[in-house]
């Protein structure tokens, strides 16, 4: 809501009226300056002047040749508009002047004629968009006075964002009002004073939808002469975001701004029929509306009809067949209390918000319409010399709305929300400046105005006290909870980012997305978990239309991007949820969205430096990467199997198991999906639940390094390809038993001389007891045992013992 | 033993003229070897008579200490300086990075969720977690927002089209639902933060983005008043702008709380005025949004408003880490391109 402090002085005296501290203390209130605006001319030299004579050019059709005066000796001033005769009052720029924009204006012969300056439209001096014809004043306004000395021209307007609570400050009064309160002062509220005459309304008013429309107020003006409305009134509009139109249209936008009640005005012979309807709107019903657009209708709309057809949508906007226009004479008023929700229903579902509509979604006070009506009615009557009837329709649909709601407000409440010192006295006067009726002790019988809808409880009353006390003047005290913290999986999952960060990747925030042509670049199957997948009911792109239910196409793209801007090598990771299409185990209600780990790295891994030949990522890399976040998560009883899965390498990828369960994959990206997703090379990728990682764990154990010297030997053994080597470790690990320190495979061989299908894998093995030095009898019972076990799994020892 | 005395008195020059440690070698041949002067007084001792062999023997063994000392001090001082020579010429570039480790770095909006947490947990919140995917239950309902309140419309809310249509399945538009689950779960007192992705139906441009992250606040106990909220937001604000911060308060609207307001921290960039990039002169900068918790809202969860009371704020992780660190547009926080991750810290 613009609100221009000029227009604001008819309401209310403010001294000093500083428009910052006028700005800070609206935001105190609540109510936030978006901008702060000043108006000031921006043209010189130019002047009210009076129009003598007016005549044709004697060499153009289209321009004509005008005498004016500012009170001295009359001037030649040659002129393009019509739109005015001998007699106006116009704004002369003299032969010097400069315009808005910086043009200068001199004297000049147009065809002949010398031209002294010229005559200004209002877009030439700054003052509006209308550049049809010229700007003309009220008669009332004398020659010779200089247009950048016009008090309405200098003004400051303050751009306020109302919340929704506070339908009753959407307007001049209701600003008015809140200023009033914090200084202490009256505010003034038009009193509509008119001449009236006697005659009955040609039109009666039917209201057939009581919870739809609580109020409606009709007022019939007659012999209206539709033309400009006053420059002040066109200046004010203008300086509060409205385009001036004409007189009668002006009059319903400014007692809309002043008092916060949207009016509309219908050509009265236009309406058919001597009845006016509130109803819903029937099925296939249309109106087209001031805007032009033709706007299908449904029972969910609410319209002001005529006896046989709609002609304004309830609160939102005017229809276009009704519309006051140039030739109207008889104009019927009306003001009415629409329902907020049927009104919000309407401009959402027609995409249609206008001013009327902003304020009757969030409530205009029922008190309003016959007040705004005869305001109305005044300002038509004055100013589009109109006669007003003295009969006024007042259909009163929602009596209950009508009456003011009381509160009982217990002393207590404001000391419990508040803390101490709002006792009676305080409470009571902070009250009585918000205009609320306040009786009582304690407790206090609060009377609410209709005009604050919002207030319906004490604790609504608890925020009207702190408000107008001052936010800033509680002081301040910082309570301490009990504690928590952290849990268990929340430090682990901080360790295990730490320590994915410590192994050189970065971690990314993706959108929780992704988009048909990415699950298409995996080419996952119906049978497929990530094709449990949620769809979005009002997507707004097809980016985010379907919710992610693996992380990896997110890292994908990420890989994606940054090879897009040249940067080949990436390792990223991210923690996140993704979204699958089944219950939640613990919240049934909603979907199953649990939380995984996910990374993806391309090109190579690690430091770099001169001369130092980095490996490029492959299997062993992210199982690597793996081992290591085993380590630092101190994650014992996992294993790696092979796994073949839609989108990963089918020779290089394995499923984790921990404590036996599956947990999630890694391994390498599929060549085609590399090729698809427009990258190269080797891609490794990881995807992890993140619950069993993190949960809460047995506690690691010390054990004292032994001060005896260990025997460390190496063991060569053929094996089918097959055997995996952490079955080898693990037996031989076993046979060895408490004896092992440590194994270690050093070397993997395939080719000749071992037979196809077969392999050679070399381990560096270290034994040591934690009390003595092993005897050879010992160790040699230990390699018999161990090469014994390696042969049950099908492996041979190479060479003799 | 003339000569003995001789060879003590030539020999610190002798030493002491040696330069490198052949020299050196060649010198102790000269003064301990087999040939030289103390060698033949050792063999000539079996000739001595009976009693003076004890003396000469004494001074035999006197000056091979002397001279052994003598030179095992020059060999000290040569291999010091030979080493220090070999040293030299190993001499590196110090400015040169030839080896780099591969750094990773930890994203902003979770380096920002970790110290506000931190901040929190030091006053003795606890953080807890809940779903992205909600019901409208709890992501309005709950939270005093009525069925036709305008933020449930489909312009502003991401609705899934799952489950049960009364349910009303959504994507979270903040993370003030944990208020409701969280204090269905436990009896007060409750202080707790909310870290997690909020979602809205907006594309992304400079200033949207379809997802982005909050951290809720709150805190429900016996005696809770509007100086306690005022106070924990300005003891937030020091500690995460800077000791020098104040606030202020602005009276907002918020369904879930009231009184409602949104929280400004005085700039921590300019003293007000002028073209400050952070605040753009005003002096002050929009944080967040916070308020009293609504009785209705306690009511919802089986708490009685008469008997307790409490505050709650959420506030925009990417926002206030923008406010601190300048990263605009928003999309920079998204994109996920590295030479914006190496600038997180």
């Amino acid at each position: 809501m613009r609100v221009s402090l000029n227009w604001l002085a008819d309401y209310i005296d403010l001294e000093p009226s500083q428009p910052e501290e006028i700005a800070q203390v609206l935001e105190s209130l609540g109510h936030e300056v978006e901008e702060t605006e000043r108006l000031a001319p921006d043209f010189g030299r130019v002047v009210t002047a009076r129009v003598l004579e007016v005549e044709a050019h004697p060499r153009a059709d289209r321009i004509r040749v005008c005498r004016v005066t500012t009170g001295g000796e009359p001037q030649t001033v040659v002129c393009g508009a019509w739109n005015f005769d001998a007699g106006a009052t116009v704004a002369w720029a003299l032969p010097g002047a400069t315009l808005s924009g910086g043009t200068e204006i001199g004297r000049r012969s147009i065809r002949g004629v010398e031209s002294n300056g010229m005559i200004c439209s209002e877009r030439e001096l700054g003052l509006g968009e209308d550049a049809e014809g010229i700007l003309v004043f009220d008669s009332g306004i004398p020659p010779g006075e200089d247009l950048a000395g016009f008090e309405s021209l200098t003004d400051t307007v303050l751009d306020l964002s109302i919340t929704p609570n506070r339908p009753d400050v959407m307007s001049y009064v209701g600003v008015a009002r809140e200023l009033a309160a914090y200084y202490r002062v009256d505010y003034r509220s038009p009193e509509p004073a008119f001449p009236l005459v006697d005659a009955r309304p040609r039109i009666g008013i039917t209201v057939d939808d009581p919870s739809g429309c609580y109020r409606f107020v009709s007022r019939e003006v007659r012999g209206c002469q539709v033309s400009q409305s006053p420059f002040w009134m066109r200046t004010r509009l203008r300086a509060s975001g409205q385009r001036p139109i004409s007189n009668v249209v002006d009059i319903t936008n400014y007692v809309l701004l002043e008092l916060g009640q949207p009016i509309h005005a219908f050509d009265l012979e236009k309406l058919g029929g001597e009845g006016i309807v509130v109803r819903r709107a029937y099925p296939g019903e249309r109106l087209t509306t001031l805007d032009g657009v033709v706007r299908d209708l449904t029972p969910s709309d609410l319209v002001v009809a005529d006896r046989q057809r709609a002609s304004a949508l309830a609160g939102t906007m005017g229809g276009g067949a009704s519309e006051v226009t140039a030739s109207t004479t008889e104009v019927l008023i009306e003001a009415a209390s629409w329902d907020p929700p049927t009104v919000l229903h309407m401009s959402k579902r027609h995409a249609l918000r206008t001013e009327a509509s902003a304020r009757f979604e969030r409530g205009v006070d029922p008190a309003l319409p016959p007040v705004a009506a005869a305001r109305a009615a005044e300002l038509v009557s004055g100013l589009a010399g109109g006669e007003a009837l003295a009969e006024v329709t007042d259909v009163v649909a929602r009596e209950d709305r009508l009456r003011p709601v009381t509160i009982d407000f217990e002393l207590r409440e404001a000391e419990r929300i508040l803390g101490p010192g709002f006792d009676a006295p305080r409470v009571t006067d902070l009250l009585s400046r918000l205009h609320l009726g306040a009786d009582g002790e304690d407790p206090i019988r609060v009377e609410v105005p209709t005009f604050r809808p919002d207030l319906t409880r004490p604790i609504d009353l608890v925020e009207e006290l702190a408000r107008l006390w001052g936010y800033n003047n509680f002081p301040e005290r910082v309570p301490r909870g009990p504690g928590g913290g952290r849990s268990v999986s929340q430090r682990r999952t901080r360790t295990l980012r730490q320590a994915l960060c410590g192994l050189g990747f970065s971690e990314s925030v993706s959108l929780s997305f992704m988009r048909a042509s990415e699950i298409e670049i995996w080419g996952w199957d119906e049978e497929d978990e990530r094709a449990l997948q949620i769809h979005l009911k009002n997507p707004l792109r097809d980016e985010e239309s379907i919710l992610r239910t693996t992380l990896l196409p997110g890292l994908l793209r990420v890989a994606r991007y940054n090879h897009s801007h040249g940067l080949d090598e990436v390792a990223v990771f991210e923690l996140g949820r993704v979204f699958l299409d089944r219950p939640h185990q613990v919240l049934p209600k909603v979907p199953d969205q649990p939380e995984r780990v996910g990374l993806l790295a391309t090109g190579r891994l690690g430091g770099s430096g001169l001369g130092v030949t980095r490996r490029p990522v492959d299997f062993y890399t992210v199982a690597a990467v793996w081992r290591a976040l085993s380590h630092q998560m101190d994650l014992g009883g996992w294993r790696l199997e092979p796994v073949e899965a839609a989108g990963w390498h089918p020779a290089r990828a394995a499923r984790l198991l921990l404590d036996g369960r599956p947990v999630g994959i890694m391994g390498e990206v599929h060549p085609a999906v590399v090729r698809r997703a427009e990258l190269s090379g080797r891609v490794i990728a990881m995807e992890l639940d993140l619950d069993p990682l993190v949960a809460d764990r047995r506690h690691w154990q010390f054990r004292a390094p032994s001060v005896f010297p260990p025997y460390t030997f190496d063991m060569a053994f053929e094996a089918p390809e097959d055997l995996a080597a952490d079955d080898l470790l693990s037996a031989t690990g076993e046979a060895a038993g408490d004896l092992l320190e440590s194994a270690r495979v050093f070397d993997e061989f395939r080719g000749e001389p071992l037979g196809r299908g077969r392999k050679s894998l070399a381990i560096n093995y270290t034994l040591r007891a934690p009390d003595r030095t092993l005897s050879s009898e010992e160790t040699g019972e230990a390699l018999r045992s161990m090469a014994e076990a390696a042969r049950a799994v099908g492996a041979q020892l190479r060479g003799e013992l | 033993m003339e000569s003995l005395d001789a060879l003590l008195e030539k020999a610190p020059t002798l030493v002491k003229g040696t330069s490198t440690l052949d020299e050196l070698s060649e010198a102790e041949a000269e003064l301990l070897g087999r040939r030289s002067v103390v060698a033949e007084l050792q063999r000539g001792i079996g000739r001595l008579p009976p009693e003076e062999r004890p003396a000469v023997g004494r001074a035999i063994q006197e000056a091979r200490r002397t001279l052994g000392n003598l030179i095992e001090t020059r060999r000290r001082r040569l291999e010091t300086e030979s080493e220090r020579l070999m040293l030299a010429s190993d001499r590196v570039d110090v400015s040169l990075a030839a080896l780099e480790y591969q750094e990773g770095y930890t994203h902003l909006i979770t380096s920002t969720i970790e110290e506000v947490c931190d901040i929190f947990i030091g006053l003795g919140y606890r953080v807890v977690g809940g779903p992205e995917a909600e019901s409208g239950i709890y992501n309005f309902d709950a939270l005093n927002t009525p069925p036709t309140h305008p933020s449930r419309l489909e312009s502003d809310t991401l609705y899934l089209d799952w489950g049960d249509p009364a349910d009303e399945i959504l994507l979270r538009t903040h993370t003030s639902p944990m208020q409701a689950r969280y204090m269905e779960k436990h009896d007060p007192p409750v202080y707790v933060v909310v870290p997690g992705k909020v979602f809205r139906a907006d594309t992304p441009d400079a200033t949207h983005s379809p997802v982005f992250h909050q951290i809720e606040g709150l805190a429900v106990d016996e005696n809770l008043t509007f100086s306690d909220l005022r106070g924990t937001l300005a003891y937030f604000a020091r500690e995460f702008f800077g000791s020098e911060r104040r606030i202020r308060l602005l009276p907002n609207f918020f369904p879930f709380t009231e009184p409602s307001a949104e929280m400004h921290a005085s700039c921590f960039s300019c003293e007000g005025g002028g073209q400050c990039r952070v605040c753009g002169g005003v002096g002050w900068i929009e944080l967040l949004g916070c308020g009293m918790v609504d009785p209705n809202v306690f009511e919802w969860v089986g708490y009685d408003p008469s008997q307790v009371s409490g505050f709650a704020f959420g506030m925009g992780v990417e926002r206030i880490a923008q406010v601190r660190h300048g990263v605009s547009p928003l999309r920079h926080f998204f994109d996920n391109d590295l030479r914006v991750l190496s600038q997180f810290r």
